[in-house]
């Protein structure tokens, strides 16, 4: 008997490795979910989308990759996207991407993306109109919000019987009460860097001008100078806190009686027992900025099937109204209309009791253009410290 | 190291490679790669200017002077004044330590250990809650009377974190203080005492000064990690101005992508620790050369 040839050994192992894993890769496919934002969001995606779509979808496994907290996290997802553009990669690694707002600027510029929203069977129930523009950037059909989380302003209706509606208000109640409000400035989370632009926008009366239509107009900075001269005042009776939490904290200590907090926090906080229950929230006058998180396809994206399916799923009012609303505290990406009915009442009561559906609409305002948005901080910086 | 550098010289003229170089090679290559060459790139994205194209300038330094000058001068005084007081605090404790041996001296010593062990992001979550205005400390003042919870203490600023670092630091310096006094041999202090010197002056006649290197040593490391400490500040003084340039420096690369002023301001720091890692380099080789020619 001769003996076979290496070559033929070598051919006969990869038919039979072939025959062996083209049932496996027909059985399994992967799909590769990427996204920026703290750990939660991590967990998020590791722990609940991944099982859950498993579930309904035996066939499909999704992989969580995670980048890193803030709009760093977003611009490692978009360097990512943009290397692969830049070696001319025909498939893409990643399938689904979660990404913050100022992502949408540096990918619709670089054309990155595809449209996809219209033909996703969830899109009926988004009508935000964090939907359609992001940081002025035109981004309709391209995005999915997975959740909106919005800023307001907490306070204890202890000692704060009769809360300031608007920020002139608030003005006068900081100068009657000092030392009771708290904020953390811009150097210690977004919740300042809120109220920070809410300030801008009920001082020169511009949202229109600076959060959806612009365009940027470096004179406008110039002009706030008042404004932030004022804010340094304000600062002298104010704390400024540690942080996001830090604001938390100090309400919870009844150091101080109000401060703006990012109402999911507020919530988990609250439902941790971290937070004195009786704690309320407000909208100021003229609105407070809030963001959303979106779902993005690859323009190379290998299977944009797939990735609408899973984007589907997670924007179906079954897993927002269970997972975003009543897990993780969030607004729904989705019209709150269309989950009422997934969730207990009190749950839904509870989020939208002091924030009415109603003053989202009005007074959930968005952060303002990307340029603009750099200029408040560094403006804040120059005049208000 | 004294021994390397007299040998580098080449002799008689002659321009041979001295045999222990690709000896030395993987350890200089390391070096060179994962820290010579980030520091110089930060030093040299200083000048880099972003609204240029990249063209070299000062005008990142004269934006991180505009903003941040009061953060600079903080962050050197904070330094400066903590590293003194925990040199100060670390001589009293280590003397402390080396002149009473008892069974408390003993377990001091043991828990002292302790927060050397302690995360920073640790120290900085528990100070957060300890020294709040109404946190522990504000708590138990004001159950011994001494505090009006109306108005605390308001201590998430210099105070506090001062506090902060000399509950870190003091420990750390007592470990290589103490460990230079126990080398002190008892003769000394008894020859001080018998000519009738004072507690005082043994302290500052004959240990201090027998214990110079160590002390120094200690002072020089306490004082280039106060520089580079970002989560005590941050979490203790947050946003409030002033701020320590680490702080600065997060924010400007977290919110503006903004590297070129946030190495200006990495190179401030640099400034700062360069004198000290000098005289501290320096006076280490001047003892390994007095070792060697013992």
């Amino acid at each position: 008997m001769r003996k076979p040839s290496l070559g033929k050994v070598f051919l006969l192992c990869a038919f039979l490795a072939l025959a062996l894993a083209l049932p496996l890769s027909a059985q399994k496919a992967r799909l590769v979910f990427m996204t920026a934002g703290d750990v939660n969001m991590l967990a998020l995606g590791q722990n609940v989308f991944s099982p859950g779509f498993t579930a309904k979808n035996p066939k499909i496994s999704v992989m969580t990759i995670h980048t890193g907290p803030g709009d760093a996290g977003s611009q490692q997802i978009f360097e990512k996207l943009n290397a692969e553009k830049d070696a001319k990669r025909k498939v893409s690694d990643v399938d689904v991407a979660l990404v913050h707002e100022i992502f949408m600027k540096w990918a619709m510029e670089k054309d990155l993306l595809q449209p996809y929203a219209k033909k996703a069977a969830t899109s009926k129930y988004v009508t935000s109109p964090f939907a359609k523009r992001a940081l002025g950037v035109n981004v309709e059909d391209y995005v999915m919000p997975l959740f909106h989380s919005q800023t307001a302003l907490a306070y204890n209706p202890e000692f704060v019987k009769n809360p300031p509606k608007t920020y002139e208000e608030l003005k006068a109640w900081v100068k009657a009460n000092p030392g009771k409000f708290g904020y953390n400035g811009i150097k210690g989370g977004a919740s300042g860097v809120s109220f920070v632009t809410g300030w801008v926008y009920a001082a020169t009366g511009k949202y229109q001008k600076y959060a959806v239509t612009g365009p940027f107009d470096k004179a406008e900075v110039a002009s706030w100078e008042p404004a932030f001269k004022e804010l340094k005042e304000f600062n002298k009776s104010v704390v400024i806190t540690g942080g996001n939490v830090g604001t938390l904290d100090a309400l919870n200590r009844g150091e101080i009686w109000m401060g703006p907090v990012w109402v999911d926090m507020f919530f988990t906080f609250m439902n941790e027992g971290k937070l004195d229950p009786k704690t309320k929230l407000l909208l100021p006058e003229p609105g407070m900025p809030g963001q959303a998180m979106y779902f993005v396809i690859p323009k190379t994206a290998a299977n944009p099937e797939l990735s609408r399916k899973f984007i589907e799923y997670v924007t179906s009012p079954e897993v927002q109204a269970r997972d975003i609303v009543q897990k993780f505290n969030w607004y729904p990406g989705i019209d709150g209309s269309f989950i009422k009915a997934s969730i207990p009442q009190a749950t839904f009561d509870k989020i939208y009791g002091d924030v009415t559906p109603a003053d989202l609409v009005k007074k959930g305002l968005s952060f303002p253009l990307a340029d603009y948005k750099l200029a408040i901080a560094e403006a804040y910086e120059k005049w208000a410290q | 190291m004294g021994a390397v550098s007299s040998a580098a010289l080449p002799r008689r003229g002659e321009l041979r490679l001295p045999p222990y170089l690709p000896l030395l090679f993987p350890a200089v290559a390391f070096m060179l790669a994962m820290y010579g060459w980030p520091f110089l790139s930060s030093f040299y994205q200083s000048f880099s200017v972003a609204a240029r194209e990249g063209a070299l300038g000062l005008d990142n330094y004269a934006k991180a002077w505009e903003l941040y000058r009061k953060d600079i001068a903080f962050t050197f005084a904070a330094t400066i004044l903590n590293t003194f007081l925990a040199g100060v605090v670390a001589v009293l404790f280590s003397v402390y330590f080396r002149l009473r041996q008892n069974r408390v001296s003993a377990i001091l010593a043991a828990l002292f250990k302790l927060p050397i062990f302690i995360p920073f992001v640790v120290v900085s979550q528990m100070m957060t809650s300890f020294l709040a205005p109404h946190g522990l400390l504000n708590i138990a003042l004001a159950q011994l009377g001494l505090v009006d919870l109306e108005r605390p203490l308001q201590l998430f600023n210099f105070a506090g974190l001062s506090f902060g670092f000399a509950w870190k630091q003091v420990p750390f310096a007592v470990l290589i203080i103490h460990g230079g006094f126990q080398m002190i041999d008892n003769s000394y202090i008894e020859a001080a005492r018998s000519s009738g010197a004072g507690m005082l002056k043994v302290i500052l006649r004959v240990l201090v000064p027998m214990n110079k290197s160590s002390i120094v040593a200690a002072l020089v490391l306490v004082y280039s990690s106060i520089v580079g400490t970002f989560t005590l500040p941050y979490m203790i003084i947050g946003g409030k101005t002033p701020t320590t340039i680490t702080v600065d420096i997060a924010h400007r690369v977290n919110y503006f992508r903004d590297f070129g002023v946030a190495n200006a301001l990495g190179v401030c720091s640099y400034v700062m620790v360069i004198f000290t890692a000098a005289y501290y380099l320096k006076s280490r080789i001047r003892e390994a050369r007095q070792e060697a020619a013992r």
